[in-house]
């Protein structure tokens, strides 16, 4: 009104296109915000693969690069699971080495030369960019207004839940996966909405490409099932349905089958029946309804019931039927430890051992998802009112998802989608109704004409109301930014391979043991040293210090890992034979003690003791290393198993000599140790890292002289050795 | 210069012709120096084989076994001290370091005088045990020599010594009568896999202290053939560890002694073949293995020269080949090798366990060795394996090969395609099938319009 000149930026045709350009102006901006805030720790340490999956897929995606996309296909990784090796081409989600391996080969195209390290290493901010954009389509489905879309993007971009796998240097299968997750998601909306061949099929495509890129994909397996089947429990057939969903299953399940890991599991895998199962019952409805044309209601009525019954018994018939005969496979393990959290404890430790499969604590949502968790019923309660198709999709993942993450720390991942989705429809209609200034208009005069009082239009009149509550919201998205910033920055920005600390005065302090003694092993032992480590260390291993392992995070092989748990928890006598018998050179423990590191080996130790005594209950018993009072102890009260054993000699090893006498200390178990420094006989001290975090130990070779290698030390030492104690019985002596 | 160049050279091979495989210089230990002259035949045979010698006392100061860092002899000669100790150069630390370092060692002892504490724990370490006063002696009343000790029955006369087991060479074999006087017997360990007895004392000898005036007869340790004259320990690295019972049998006068066992002729010793024998075995001049070239490939056809010789990778069920080429030394030549008759050189294809075992067959023969061959099919199991060749032998030097290669699996284009399995057949059909008839279907369907009649009455209705 009073700008002649904005209104033809804003009003009318012009006005629209204007408000598009701003639009992508405001998504790229948020793509960039998402991008930059997963900076701070290549600014704070350096461009550098974290943790530990990342090393393998950082491993994956140069040997692809270097070797070409077919023998990465066929890839028989010698230098892992020694001696058994691993299929590895065959055993990966191929999705994220093949997207950096062709940017990096679309970059040489273009004349860019690029590290493959650092496309690895920016991988997923660049994928979490184009995941903003992915939520921007998926809320604007659901919803009429704009504003929506553009929160949710902005919500996504920054929401910590997601940054904690997308920072940069994380790479992942993550990385990529919510991006094709969440756009997925939109497709099958599109195509749900539009009942259209062309969408369901771009649906089944970006499926295909989430099933290559993550073990997640069976999510949006049972999710798309479970939508399509509420959706008819509630009568809402409709051809729409039957075109997307049969489109999406078809194509979805041959693109899924391609990739050589998941190869007949969607026919074969309980996890999958779901979506077939779906699939039949779409097309008996489409027969039902077809046939509800030609017959008049009652005869319908009963062969419908009927049918119903019958087809529900064969099927319930043949899935029993098949999956005793074990044609269907049982549902894998940590399917049902997604239903009752203690079940991986007693049965799969390995499963429960993984930090990331425990189950959520409570504040942790609050610190991955800030306000938008408590704006998440809302934004449910919002789509319940409009409950369109879509809207059905919103609330089954809402429910699923939360419990999911509930369940297990790693899949608050799933979850944070859905609540950047409903916290933004919520606060999307909080602001439209509030930040509208002029009061609202009645409805045209016409509609009433009865009633003698002209109705006032429902609305917000109060300027102050629409202030407080425009300020309120402000206030909030404005902690949520900080607290985004300080969370990512704080928490999700170490690269857990190199360690800050801050000194007294407040300098920081890098502690970077574990690369000190990876690049060691690298420059001092031969290229096929065999290393033996916990598996927790493999894939680092394999990536930085290039030499064989004997386990890895790839746990695939439970017995393998028990034998290295076995190995450790075992006195030297048991132990010494099993290193041989798997060619180990090295023994790797990372011990915290000195530093006071609490993720070190004797604090995971019990883990390696209780798979051990999975395979071997007779020769390890994790009884025995707790002392008669039930404590779990190092000192001098330690028990005699756990005294012996292999981990905890390696660990001590010298360790009292850094201290005066009787003084010792462990600082992350807080105790005393014993005076004396545990003897170790069959391996040597090769190394340790300067902050003792690591210790490389030489497995000694057979003796020279065919002694056993406590006398051989002894002899070293200059005890002379007794002539044997006179045994009982006849004394055997060689005749021949 | 070149006649001059080559005629040295000939010379040069032929002084080393004559050699031990592992080196010439050889140290003696000697305590006294007028000794020397009783062993006078043994240095000049040995010295007539190529050792230099070189005579040090025990007590010496500059006595030293190594120099530098490094060996400074390659043989050890160690006659009894009558002192208690070797002293400080030679304590049984310095000799494991010696043995560790591939040096050889024999060692004499003598039932005169009491062995040395040193050497007792030297020997306790190669689970070689003496007496437990250490100064027994090995009388034997039905197998002594009636010339020279007619009362005390302490010089034994033996045949030499047949092959150990069957399958084992003989070393110290042959006619004659070896005597030995004063025998401080050893008895082995079970412990150890390592020791092995060259020659033990007849079923009637037994073990006696001369110094107790009554022998016990209550705690006898052991008798009869438990008792050794010589025993021989060879460490894992091959270094060769002798031990003699008797240094008197060395002696020149034993070398050309004359003896008579009781009811015997007099015959003449062979003392001297047998010190031939032994020290050319302690100092690896005999049964030592040498190994050339391995080589393992994908089987060709005859004659046809392999694609890749030892790759580092194979396939399962890969028909593949392996050889080995094994020389023995035998005094002063390579010789090719040949497995005792009851025994088998073997192959192992190994992952944690040996998923092949198979016997090596000697295929082709060159002027100093023999080539030992097999040919099978790799395992269907993926993995890192190993060809492993591990021949290891009392009185042979220790054979132990290891080569890891890479078992891969079948690669996305190296199964047979569907249609070369006839089973397969059935779901091809299938699946055209289904294609055909659908193209029938939809071309059916798009020609068969309905009649527009029809159309108009449904229209109609």
């Amino acid at each position: 009104m009073a700008h002649p000149a904005l209104d033809v930026l804003l009003k009318g045709s012009s006005g629209r296109s204007t408000r598009g350009l701003l639009r992508i102006i405001i998504l790229c901006t948020i793509a960039a915000a998402a991008v930059s805030s997963r900076l701070f720790s290549v600014i704070r340490f350096e461009s550098i693969i974290h943790e530990f999956d990342p090393w393998f897929n950082f491993r994956a995606t140069k040997y692809l690069v270097q070797n070409g996309f077919y023998s990465f296909w066929d890839w028989f990784d010698d230098r892992t699971w020694h001696p058994l090796g691993r299929v590895t081409g065959g055993t990966l989600y191929p999705g994220l080495m093949v997207t950096s391996g062709v940017i990096y080969h679309v970059m040489r195209f273009l004349t860019f030369p690029v590290d493959i390290r650092n496309i690895c290493v920016l991988l997923a901010p660049a994928f979490s960019g184009l995941t903003a954009l992915a939520m921007y389509l998926l809320t604007s489905e659901m919803t009429t207004s704009p504003s929506a879309g553009l929160l949710a993007a902005a919500f996504m971009g920054i929401t910590p839940g997601y940054i904690s796998r997308s920072v940069a240097g994380s790479y992942d299968n993550e990385a990529i996966a919510i991006f094709l997750l969440v756009f997925t998601f939109f497709l099958w909306i599109k195509a749900v909405k539009n009942g259209s061949i062309m969408w369901g099929a771009l649906t089944a495509l970006f499926y295909g490409y989430m099933v290559s890129a993550w073990g997640g994909y069976v999510f949006i397996t049972n999710l798309i099932p479970l939508h399509i089947f509420v959706l008819l429990c509630m009568g809402r057939y409709s051809s729409r349905l039957y075109i997307s969903y049969t489109t999406w299953y078809a194509l979805g399940t041959l693109a899924s089958m391609q990739i050589p890991f998941v190869g007949f599991l969607p026919i074969r895998n309980s996890d999958h029946m779901s979506a077939l199962g779906v699939f039949g019952l779409i097309q008996l409805v489409a027969f039902a309804e077809f046939v509800r044309g030609f017959l008049p209601g009652k005869q319908f009525q009963r062969l419908l019931t009927s049918m119903v019954l019958i087809t529900f018994g064969l099927g319930f018939g043949m899935l029993v039927l098949l999956s005793v005969s074990g044609v269907i496979a049982p549902w894998s393990g940590r399917f049902y430890s997604l239903w009752d959290t203690a079940y991986a404890k007693v049965h799969i430790p390995i499963i429960a051992s993984v930090s990331e499969h425990q189950p959520t604590a409570w504040p942790a949502f609050f610190f991955d998802l800030n306000f938008l968790i408590w704006l998440f019923p809302a934004g449910v309660y919002l789509c319940f009112q409009k409950l369109k198709d879509e809207h059905v999709f919103v609330v089954i993942y809402a429910v699923l998802s939360s419990y999911f993450a509930g369940v297990m720390v790693r899949l608050m991942l799933t979850l944070t989608p859905i609540v950047c989705v409903a916290a933004a429809l919520a606060l999307s209609a909080i602001l439209d109704n509030f930040l509208v200034i002029s009061a609202p208009t009645p409805p045209a005069k016409t509609d009433t004409n009865k009633s003698d009082k002209v109705k006032k239009p429902i609305g917000i009149y109060s300027y102050f109301s629409k202030t407080f509550v425009t300020c309120s919201a402000v206030l909030y998205l404005l902690i949520f930014v900080a607290h985004c910033t300080w969370v990512t920055s704080n928490a999700y920005s170490s690269p857990s391979v190199v360690l800050a600390s801050k000194l007294p005065d407040g300098s920081q302090y890098i502690i970077d043991d574990y690369r000190e003694a990876y690049y060691w092993l690298r420059q001092n032992t031969p290229d096929n040293a065999k290393i033996m480590s916990w598996w927790d260390y493999g894939y680092q291993i394999g990536g930085m210090a290039d030499r064989p392992t004997l386990v890895d995070n790839n746990t695939w092989n439970n017995t393998h890992i028990a034998t290295v748990g076995k190995a450790m928890s075992s006195r030297e006598e048991v132990s010494y034979p099993i290193l041989r018998q798997h060619d180990v050179d090295y023994v790797l423990v990372v011990f915290g003690g000195l530093l006071g590191y609490s993720g070190d080996d004797l604090n995971k130790f019990l883990w390696m003791v209780r798979i051990a005594e999975g395979i071997w209950p007779d020769e390890v018993s994790e009884r025995e290393f707790f002392t008669a009072r039930g404590e779990y102890r190092v000192d001098d009260e330690a028990t005699p198993a756990m005294k012996n054993s292999l981990m905890y000699k390696m660990s001590y090893h010298n360790y009292q000599n850094l201290f005066p006498p009787g003084q010792a200390a462990d600082r992350v178990r807080g105790t005393k140790l014993p005076a004396d420094t545990p003897q170790l006989n069959t391996l040597d001290e090769a190394f340790t890292s300067e902050n003792w975090i690591i210790r490389i130990y030489k497995v000694k070779d057979l003796d020279n002289f065919g002694r056993d290698h406590s006398s051989a030390v002894a002899f070293d030492k200059g005890h002379k050795k007794k002539r044997a104690a006179k045994k009982k019985g006849p004394r055997v002596l060689r005749t021949e | 210069m070149r006649w001059c160049l080559a005629f040295f050279l000939a010379y040069f091979l032929a002084a080393v012709n004559a050699l031990s495989s592992s080196g010439s210089r050889l140290l003696v230990i000697l305590e006294d120096a007028a000794e020397k002259s009783l062993y006078s035949t043994l240095w000049a045979d040995l010295e007539g084989r190529g050792y230099d010698l070189s005579f040090e006392s025990p007590k010496s100061d500059d006595l030293s076994l190594f120099q530098h860092g490094e060996r400074a002899y390659d043989h050890l000669l160690i006659l009894p001290p009558k002192s208690k100790g070797l002293g400080p150069a030679l304590t049984p630390k310095n000799i494991l370091e010696f043995l560790n370092t591939d040096g050889n060692i024999l060692l004499a002892l003598s039932g005169k005088s009491s062995t040395s504490s040193a050497i007792n724990s030297l020997l306790l370490e190669a689970d070689i045990h003496l007496s437990p006063d250490r100064s027994a002696v090995v009388v034997d009343h039905f197998n002594y020599d009636t010339i020279s000790a007619a009362e005390k029955h302490d010089v034994l006369l033996l045949p030499r010594p047949g092959p150990l087991r069957p399958d084992i060479k003989p070393f110290f074999d042959g006619e004659g009568v070896l005597a030995l006087p004063r025998i401080a017997p050893q008895t082995l360990g079970s412990d150890s896999v390592l020791v092995a007895p060259v020659l033990h004392a007849p079923a009637t000898a037994y073990s006696y202290n001369p110094r107790e005036e009554i022998p016990a007869a209550e705690d006898i340790q052991a008798t009869g053939s438990q008792l050794n004259a010589v025993s021989v320990m060879q460490a894992r690295n091959s270094a060769r560890f002798a031990v003699l019972g008797s240094v008197e049998a060395l002696e020149d006068k034993w070398f050309s002694a004359t003896v008579k066992a009781p009811g015997g002729k007099k015959t003449p010793t062979v003392n001297r073949e047998f010190a031939k024998q032994l020290t050319a075995w302690a100092f690896k001049e005999t049964g030592v293995l040498k190994v050339g070239a391995i080589e393992h490939h994908l089987a060709t056809q005859d004659g046809e020269a392999p694609a890749e010789l030892n790759p580092k990778i194979y396939r399962i069920k890969n028909e593949t080949f392996f050889s080995i080429e094994l020389s023995e030394y035998v005094y002063d030549k390579w010789v090719p090798f040949e497995v005792p008759a009851a025994d088998d050189l073997q192959l192992e294809f190994t992952m944690l366990s040996p998923f092949h075992r198979l016997s090596l067959q000697p295929t082709r023969r060159t002027e100093t060795s023999t080539v030992f061959s097999t040919q099978f099919v790799t395992p269907d199991q993926h993995g890192i394996f190993s060809f492993r060749v591990n021949y290891k032998r009392p009185f042979l030097t220790n054979v132990e090969e290891k080569h890891e290669v890479t078992v891969r699996h079948f690669a996305h284009d190296e199964y047979p395609r569907s249609w070369a399995i006839s089973g397969g057949w059935v779901w091809i059909a299938g699946l055209w099938s289904v294609i055909g008839g659908f193209l029938v279907f939809v071309i059916v369907w798009l020609y068969s319009e309905p009649a527009s009649k029809g159309a108009q009455i449904k229209k109609t209705q």
